[in-house]
Order: C-alpha cells, then sequence, then structure tokens
C-alpha cells in the first residue's frame, strides 16, 4: 500500500478513535471529569473582547455542551485552534485587530495599522503571519519594484508577492524565438541575477519584517537559484540563512493542470527535490514548495477534486522527501499550501477538511511532529469567478469569497480585482481589492473579537462530513492507480480536471449554474468597459532583450564553464542545486532550461 | 456526404492556459468538427506548419497571456510566407482581448475574435458558416502544401463514395511514380501503450542521425461518420516539430480497425513523396486488430503496456503472430519483468523470428529506444521487397487464424 493508502486507514483509524473516546468519556466516570475540568478551565481561560459597542465577546467561541461525551468529539474530532487536528485552525490565534496587538506582540513583528489591513496570529513558535498578501507582477523588473513599494508604502511586515511573465514561467529568455510581444505581460520579466537585484532593491532581504513569494514551478530551482544570488550580490553570503519568503515550485499540479512544466515530471521531481533538500537545511525560515490547489480549482476542478489532489499531492512530496532520507521534521515544516476559494458550497468547510486530513497524515503516517502537522494556508479567491460581463459584479463574488476563506481560518489570503477577467490588475481595483479585506477583518466586528464566530454550524459539519468522505474515496481512486505519479502519468487527474471544467462550462450555458450579467438578469449592455490596460511597451520589451544580450556577452566565458560543470553534476546524479547557485551568477534563466534540458529532456505536454 | 470541417486549435507560446480551449474543442467535435489539437505554449511556425500539413479549413486560437496583437499577426504573416494566406485565423482570449486589439488584428488579417460571454453555439455556428465550403484551388502550389492537398482530395474522394474501398484512387494525384519509395514502418498497439511518445522519440534519433533524412507520419484517431474527431497527438510530440518532419492526423471516419478508409491512399502517396521514412500510426487496437492489410508495410511494431491483464489474454492478440517487432513499452512499471517473461514465451510459438524489445519511451534517451532504432535501421539492409512478401504472408496466415477461432 502507498502512503496515500495508508493516509486514508489513519484518518479512518482516527474516526473511529474519536468514537471510542466519546463512548469512554460516558463510560469512564474519571475520564469524563476530567475532560470536562478541562473543558471549563479552556473556556475560564479564553480572553474577552469588547465590541466597539461595549459588547463583551469571547475570543474563542465553543460550542454550548457539558456533556463529556460531546467534549470528547469536540476535543478530538476536531481540536482547539493549534490542536491536532487543527480542524478549526492552525495556530491558537488568528485575526486580531492590529491595533490591540501592538504591546501584545514581540516588537520586531508587531505591526502597525495598514492600509490593506494587514493582521496576524500570535503563535509562541513562529513569527505572526499577516493575512494579506498581494499578488503582483508586471513590465519589467524596475515596474514591479515601483509597484511593491506602492502597495506595501504603509506597511512595516513587507510581504511581496512575485508574478512573472510567461517567458519566465516557461525558462524561456526574453531575447527567444517568437517570445517577443510577452516579454512583461501578466508578470515581470526576469531572465537574470541582474533583474532580480533590480526586482527587489530598497527592500531588506534578510530583515525580519521582509518576505517574497515568487510564484513559480516549472524552473523554480533556477530561480530560487537567482534570488539567492541576488540577495548574496547585496548584502554579502550571510543573509542567506536569513532568507523569509516561499516559492511555488508545485510541479504535480502544473502537470495536472497549469500546464507550466518544462522538464519530464521525474526530472522536474528531482530537481525539486534537490533545491527542498538545500534550502530546508541552509534556509530554514524558507517555504520552499507551495502545494496549490488554486491553479487545480482554477483550471476547473470541482472543490472536492482541489482539496484532494492537493492534499494527495503533498503527501506524494512528503513521501518523495523522506525516501531521500531528510528526516521528517526538516521538511515537514516548511511545506505549505494554496486553495482556491470560490462560490461552490464545498468551500463553506474545504479547508478545514483539509486541515484535519493533512494533520492525521503527517502524524500518523510520517511522524512528524506538531509543527509538521500544521496545514499553513494561503487562500486567493476564485479567479475563473469572474467574468466579464457587468464586471462590477466581481466585487461582491471576492467579498463572499473572502467571508468563506476567513471563516475557514486561512492564515493569508489574496483577494483579487475585479478587473481581472481583462488585464494585470490596474492600481485603482487592487485597492479595492486590498481593502475589502480591511473591511471584512477591521471594520467588520465579524472575525476580529471572536476568531472563530462563524464555525461550527450544523450546516457547516454537514459539509465538513461530506466533503471529507468525497476526498477520501478520491484517494481510494488515486492509491487504485498505483499512487499519485502513477496518476499522473495516466493523466488521471488532468482528464477530471477537464471533464469538470467542460461541465461547469455547459452548466453556465444551459443556465443550471447562474452567473449573474451573464445568464441571470442581464441589463445587455455588453460593451466592454473602459478600464486601464496595463501593457508592456514595445520600448520596455526591446531594453529587456538589450540587456539581456550585455549581460550574456559580458558574462560568456564564465557561462560556458558554469554550464559545463552544473551538466556534469547533473550527470553524476548529485544535488543540483549549489551548481545552480553558481551558475545563477552567470548564466541567464534560459542558458541553464536548455543546458539542463539538454541532460534531461523537455517536457512532453499531455493533452 | 461531404468531408468534415477541419480546424487546428493552440494556445501560443508560453501560455498553458487550455481550459477555454480544452472545452472549445469538445464542442466542436459534438458538432461534427475534425480537430488538429496543437496543444498549448506552441511557437508561431509550429502552428503554420501543422496547419498546411493537416491543410486545415482555420486556426483557432486560444490566447489568455498577452502578447495577442503580435502573436496572431506573425501567425497570419507566416502562413502568406507560406503561401498558404486561405487558410483562416480566428481566436479568442476571454477578456484579455479588448475591441481596439481586435480590430488591429483583424487590420492584420486575423478573420474574428470572440469576446467573453461568447456562447459555445455560436462558436460552433461561425465556424460552420464560414470555414465549411472547400477553398477555391489555388493554381500552383508545392511543397507541403501541394502534398497535403493531395491528401484532402484522398480523404474527399472517400466521403463521397463511402465503402468502396477503391473509390479513392491515389492515380489521379499523380504521385511521382519514379521517385525513391519510402520505408514504411507501421505502429500499432492497445490504447494508451506510448505509441505516440515511441515515434516521436524514434524521430528524434532519425533526425538526429540521418542529417538529411526526411520522415512522414499519418497517425490516427477515431471518429463515427459524419462526427467530428480529436486529433491529438501532434499535441504531445515535442520531436516532431520540424520542417523535415510531414506529418498528418487522419479520423477513421467510421472504419473500424484502426485505420481510416482513405489510409491505403495517403500511404500510397507519402511513400512516393521523397520521404526516408513513414510511419503510421494506428488508433489504440483491440485483440482482433490486424491493421496493415496493405502490402505498402515493410515493417510492423506492436507496442504494448506491461499491464495486458491475465497470460492468457496474449493468447488472443493476433498481431503478436505478425508483427516484426514487439516493443514492450513502459518497463519501469512492476509488471514489466513478468510481461517480458510471457510474452517472449507466446513468441517461441510462432514460426517467424521477430524481435522483443524493452522501452521507457518517456525517458529521454532511452536506451531501449535506442535498441529499437537500431533494430529498424539494421533491418533497412535488408532486402525491403523481400520483407514485404513475408510480412503479407503473415497477415494471411493470422487472418486465417482469427476466423477458425
Amino acid at each position: 500500500m502507498s502512503k496515500l493508502g495508508q493516509v486514508v486507514e489513519a484518518v479512518e483509524k482516527h474516526g473511529q478513535f474519536v468514537l471510542e473516546q466519546v463512548k469512554r468519556a460516558r463510560s469512564d466516570e474519571k475520564f469524563g471529569r476530567e475532560l470536562s475540568e478541562r473543558w471549563q478551565k479552556t473556556k475560564a481561560g479564553i480572553p474577552i473582547s469588547h465590541a466597539p459597542t461595549g459588547l463583551p465577546l469571547p475570543r474563542m467561541a465553543l460550542p454550548e455542551i457539558d456533556e463529556p461525551g460531546e467534549i470528547a468529539r469536540y476535543l478530538f474530532g476536531e481540536g482547539l485552534p493549534g490542536e491536532f487536528p487543527f480542524l478549526n485552525g492552525a495556530y491558537q490565534e488568528m485575526y486580531l485587530e492590529p491595533l490591540e496587538r501592538v504591546g501584545i506582540e514581540d516588537g520586531s513583528y508587531g505591526n502597525k495599522k495598514s492600509p490593506n489591513g494587514s493582521q496576524g496570529q500570535k503563535n509562541a513558535a513562529r513569527p505572526p503571519e499577516e493575512p494579506t498578501r498581494l499578488f503582483s507582477g508586471l513590465m519589467l523588473a524596475e515596474d514591479t519594484n515601483k509597484r511593491f513599494h506602492f502597495l506595501s508604502a504603509h506597511q512595516r511586515s513587507k510581504r511581496l508577492s512575485t508574478a512573472f511573465d510567461g517567458p519566465t514561467l516557461y525558462g524561456i529568455d526574453s531575447d527567444a524565438d517568437g517570445v517577443f510581444g510577452k516579454i512583461g505581460e501578466g508578470g515581470v520579466a526576469v531572465d537574470t541575477v541582474e533583474d532580480m537585484v533590480r526586482l527587489y532593491d530598497g527592500f531588506e532581504l534578510g530583515s525580519p519584517d521582509f518576505s517574497a513569494s515568487m510564484t513559480i514551478s516549472g524552473p523554480a530551482p533556477i530561480i530560487m537559484a537567482m534570488y539567492i544570488a541576488a540577495a548574496k550580490r547585496r548584502f554579502g553570503p550571510s543573509v542567506v540563512p536569513k532568507l523569509r519568503g516561499t516559492i511555488q515550485a508545485d510541479i504535480f499540479k502544473e502537470v495536472q493542470a497549469q500546464n507550466e512544466t518544462i522538464f519530464p515530471t521525474e526530472a522536474s521531481l528531482r530537481f525539486l527535490c534537490d533545491m527542498i533538500e538545500w534550502t530546508t537545511r541552509e534556509m530554514p525560515r524558507w517555504y520552499p514548495v507551495s502545494i496549490s490547489g488554486y491553479h487545480i480549482g482554477e483550471a476547473g476542478a470541482t472543490p472536492v477534486q482541489q482539496a484532494a489532489y492537493t492534499l494527495s499531492n503533498g503527501f506524494a512530496y512528503a513521501e518523495m522527501l523522506a525516501a531521500r532520507g531528510i528526516p521528517v521534521d526538516q521538511f515537514a515544516p516548511r511545506l505549505s499550501f494554496f486553495l482556491d476559494c470560490g462560490l461552490d458550497v464545498e468551500y463553506v468547510a474545504l479547508a478545514r477538511v483539509s486541515r484535519k486530513i493533512w494533520a492525521i497524515g503527517m502524524r500518523d503516517v510520517f511522524g512528524a511532529n506538531s509543527r509538521g502537522q500544521m496545514f499553513k494556508l494561503h487562500t486567493q479567491t476564485s479567479g475563473r469567478s469572474l467574468i466579464a460581463a457587468e464586471f462590477k459584479n466581481n466585487l461582491t463574488r471576492t467579498a463572499a469569497e473572502l467571508m468563506l476563506a476567513y471563516m475557514n481560518g486561512t492564515n493569508s489570503c489574496h483577494s483579487n480585482s475585479a478587473d481581472e477577467p481583462f488585464t494585470t490588475p490596474s492600481e485603482e481595483w487592487i485597492r479595492l481589492a486590498a481593502h475589502g479585506q480591511a473591511i471584512l477583518l477591521e471594520e467588520s466586528g465579524i472575525f476580529k473579537h471572536t476568531m472563530n464566530m462563524l464555525s461550527g454550524s450544523p450546516g457547516m459539519k454537514a459539509v465538513e462530513r461530506a466533503v471529507e468522505k468525497a476526498i477520501l474515496d478520491e484517494f481510494h481512486q488515486i492509491e487504485e492507480l498505483g499512487g499519485v505519479l502513477a496518476a499522473v502519468e495516466n493523466r488521471y487527474q488532468r482528464s477530471q480536471i477537464q471533464n469538470a471544467a467542460h461541465r461547469y462550462e455547459r452548466q453556465i450555458y444551459d443556465g443550471t449554474r447562474p452567473i449573474v450579467g451573464l445568464n441571470r438578469y442581464r441589463d445587455g449592455a455588453d460593451e466592454m468597459p473602459e478600464i486601464e490596460l496595463v501593457r508592456t511597451p514595445r520600448a520596455k520589451q526591446q531594453l529587456q532583450v538589450n540587456r539581456l544580450a550585455k549581460f550574456k556577452k559580458k558574462n560568456a566565458e564564465k557561462a560556458k564553464r558554469a554550464l559545463q560543470k552544473l551538466g556534469k553534476v547533473v550527470e553524476r546524479g548529485e544535488n543540483s542545486f549549489p551548481a545552480l547557485l553558481e551558475a545563477a551568477e552567470v548564466c541567464s534563466l534560459g542558458q541553464i532550461t536548455s543546458r539542463l534540458q539538454e541532460i534531461v529532456g523537455r517536457f512532453r505536454p499531455m493533452v | 456526404m461531404s468531408s468534415p470541417i477541419r480546424v487546428l486549435t493552440a494556445v501560443p507560446i508560453c501560455d498553458g492556459h487550455d481550459s477555454a480551449i480544452n472545452t472549445i474543442n469538445l464542442e466542436f467535435i459534438r458538432h461534427g468538427i475534425e480537430v488538429v489539437y496543437l496543444g498549448f505554449h506552441r511557437y508561431v511556425g509550429d502552428i503554420v506548419r501543422a496547419a498546411i500539413q493537416e491543410d486545415v479549413a482555420a486556426i483557432g486560437i486560444s490566447s489568455y497571456n498577452g502578447g495577442h496583437v503580435e502573436f496572431f499577426a506573425e501567425v497570419v504573416r507566416q502562413l502568406g510566407k507560406r503561401g498558404a494566406s486561405d487558410i483562416a485565423v480566428f481566436g479568442g482570449g476571454g477578456g484579455t482581448i479588448t475591441q481596439d486589439d481586435a480590430t488591429v488584428m483583424k487590420r492584420k488579417g486575423v478573420d474574428q475574435i470572440f469576446f467573453a460571454g461568447t456562447s459555445l453555439a455560436d462558436m460552433v455556428e461561425y465556424v460552420r458558416q464560414h470555414y465549411g465550403k472547400r477553398r477555391t484551388q489555388v493554381a500552383k502550389v508545392e511543397g507541403d502544401i501541394a502534398l497535403a492537398r493531395k491528401l484532402t482530395a484522398i480523404e474527399d474522394s472517400f466521403a463521397q463514395r463511402r465503402r468502396r474501398r477503391n473509390a479513392g484512387s491515389t492515380r489521379r494525384f499523380g504521385p511521382e511514380r519514379n521517385s525513391k519509395r519510402a520505408r514504411v514502418l507501421g505502429f500499432t498497439g492497445p490504447g494508451g501503450a506510448g505509441k505516440t511518445t515511441l515515434i516521436d522519440e524514434l524521430v528524434l534519433r532519425f533526425l538526429q542521425r540521418s542529417p538529411k533524412a526526411r520522415i512522414a507520419i499519418l497517425s490516427h484517431d477515431p471518429s463515427v461518420v459524419g462526427e467530428g474527431a480529436l486529433l491529438g497527438d501532434r499535441a504531445t510530440m515535442i520531436n516532431s516539430q520540424n520542417d523535415r518532419v510531414f506529418m498528418r492526423s487522419m479520423a477513421t471516419r467510421g472504419q473500424s480497425g484502426g485505420l481510416s478508409p482513405a489510409t491505403e491512399g495517403c500511404l500510397d502517396l507519402l511513400a512516393h513523396s521523397d520521404f526516408d521514412y513513414v510511419m503510421i500510426e494506428t488508433v489504440g487496437t483491440g485483440q482482433e486488430a490486424l491493421p496493415f492489410r496493405s502490402t505498402l508495410v515493410d515493417q510492423t511494431v506492436l507496442v504494448m503496456n506491461p499491464d495486458y491483464g491475465a497470460r492468457l489474454q496474449l493468447q488472443k492478440i493476433v498481431m503478436l503472430d505478425v508483427a516484426d517487432i514487439v516493443v514492450v513499452n513502459k518497463t519501469d512499471l512492476e509488471r514489466a519483468k513478468a510481461a517480458l517473461l510471457e510474452i517472449e514465451h507466446r513468441l517461441a510459438q510462432n514460426k517467424y523470428r521477430q524481435q522483443i524489445v524493452a522501452t521507457v519511451a518517456k525517458r529521454h534517451r532511452d536506451h531501449g529506444v535506442d535498441m529499437l532504432y537500431d533494430l529498424i535501421m539494421q533491418d533497412s539492409t535488408a532486402g525491403v521487397s523481400d520483407r514485404r512478401n513475408q510480412t503479407s504472408e503473415r497477415q494471411r496466415a493470422a487472418t486465417m487464424k482469427t476466423r477458425t477461432r
């Protein structure tokens, strides 16, 4: 049985265990009394928060139960926030009002009030996370840099999230045949370490108040190496262990859904594991992979498929890393997750169930410690739920999705701009998207007084049960096909996602899936709205091409040697990451990609 | 009955957004259109070459990553440069393509842009209305275009007079009979065995080791009479996107057995069109299939997956009696060792000398594929006509066996 099969067993066993504890709490008087006492003590210890009207509210809401069996069901089956199996939250505190937190938090991580509604949760072991993280990337590195400074101007804690342009995502240089026109479109163009220096110029990369997120998977190890090289150029080698941030690097979801992969799957996985092995040792504060359901959801998967494939991909990575002999407590706490949140009803509890399954699997199958059991989650509201027709409705869609995301206890969140169906979001709509989060978290009192305000309703529990069962059924399917890698190669997940996408489209066209402004309440105005389009001028694209030519000319000799060495290391089967680090100093992205492809081949697309 | 409309669809370079095009492809097929799908992250040159070789009426491009003005215009420009400006270009990109963009694109020769909110039905209707009529023949065409049009004519003649096997005489289209005859390799086997990947890996070796060799590929996907088909083999072929490779995708158009009614005619034409090798790939076949009745095939390769089920199943696979080479692909799977042994035993029952090769075609520079390539090359030095006679004799024997079973 593969690890995934063992996870299914462990979750089922855990269900049994909870039932036994419920029974025992009812029959074993001493045990029942202990539980009741703990319950009373927990309740008494919950801090009180005051609404502006003076209404007192508990920071954490607990169900109104006093019967030992039910207490056992809650404590063992769900856990308090920050306790196994983490159904109610990965951490014990979240969504505090920023002003109240000043003075509670460790000074270096405390946060000022920010226009984007930055908040965080308290946790003794980890620095607090801020839930607002906005994705950005456009034109050339200096343009994105300017946008980063604009977005984070009032934030003490700088959390940047980087989108790359098409050529970069495919590991191709800006001077490659046929890519002119796409340079800097949909994200920033990065060809060399020099671009990487420009991209984060003016930010203290080694500061505990800075973290960078990079959304790239196919060439992720190369981009990671360039980021490290850029940091070293600016701050010296001692900065490396201090670097904080995330790189997406999720190859499985690329092959299953997003199609941005450049090497054959097994080779990609090898380069990925090389990188994770190196960063979890040398950069203990970096998250080297963001296991992403977002793109699976965006490609058309149902919410259950999204969660099932994401979790099973995560378990597959854990299995590979463990097989390399990396201690589970070294890598497991460095795995993080990224989910989509749309308007389907499953989203009422999708992240809650995901946290539980991950925790049980990591504890019972992989033997991870508490930090390695936590499903640390970034959520993004659904891009595909946004439509061009009557696009201002997208503000409402995003607002509803944000509510669902925070009801699920997400640790950070990106809210989409309403103009996303057309273009890279413009500043006006980005501001509205960010303020949507501030309105929910700061203006409204829904989560800031009682962090789990809307958790645990009977309806939510019903969704939880249905979703959990459906996810485990998907695991069974994948297990039947021989595990995640075999299922991927048989394009199982791809075809499931495509079928779901097709059904979704047909439902829109036949009206069984209502979309306001498209198949319902359409006011007939089909004109495309006046929006400010963000396009990269040809002159800028040419500038990038010229810069790259200069870089290549300057480093020609050194690049040749670095690529030779890289090739040898890869041929010999050694960890490729140190050689990548050297190559990143003097080679362009495209040069490195080509060299690696000569050895391991190119990705063969699946239809 | 006229031939189905053929269109080619693709997603541009550096763009992996294939959700929309997948849905549109399915809708086209449902409405009787044959779709040659080239996949995502595709260069302009690859799209134009494929459109010409497949002789499609139009190219549909789905672009979501920007740069569409340049990309679409470049497709139109290259079509013109290669003398194929009668192939229309249409496309869409949800909200990413604005009205202003579309105006510019149309000025540059793009036929139509579909905006967000266009219904699938409207798209299908547009394609039917505008790309349904056979184009007027351009007087003088040569090279790939000429060959592609002759292949279409052969297919059309069968569509018009279906079920009369000789309806599509190839002679009318005049292959250069005096030119050299290509070596024809036939690939067959069950669906999912990896035939397409294997052929593409062989192409890589042909291209690398014979610097001047030209190769033709005739690939098949299933379709029902009067309905569309998804012709998707090109999408997974990364090495065959090359000017020295001529590839044509055919729908079986209702014929069982793994090939199209027009296959024989097309194969004959290709074999006499100055290629060094012609590789023909059947659709995924069943146990009884004996697709290569034609004496045109010099060598047959049966590609198998180790997961064929119980050993007894092997007795029923007729191709095992006649294939010159049996490839067991995906030998990285657990069952591979047992499968190889079982198949070897099975082949030992036959009187002919047959080769068995174990491959992992998905692996770059796979040793097994190298061996297969060498076997094929060795054989090409042996007497071709001799082998062709042997093959047809074996085919006859195997057919008898099928009938008496």
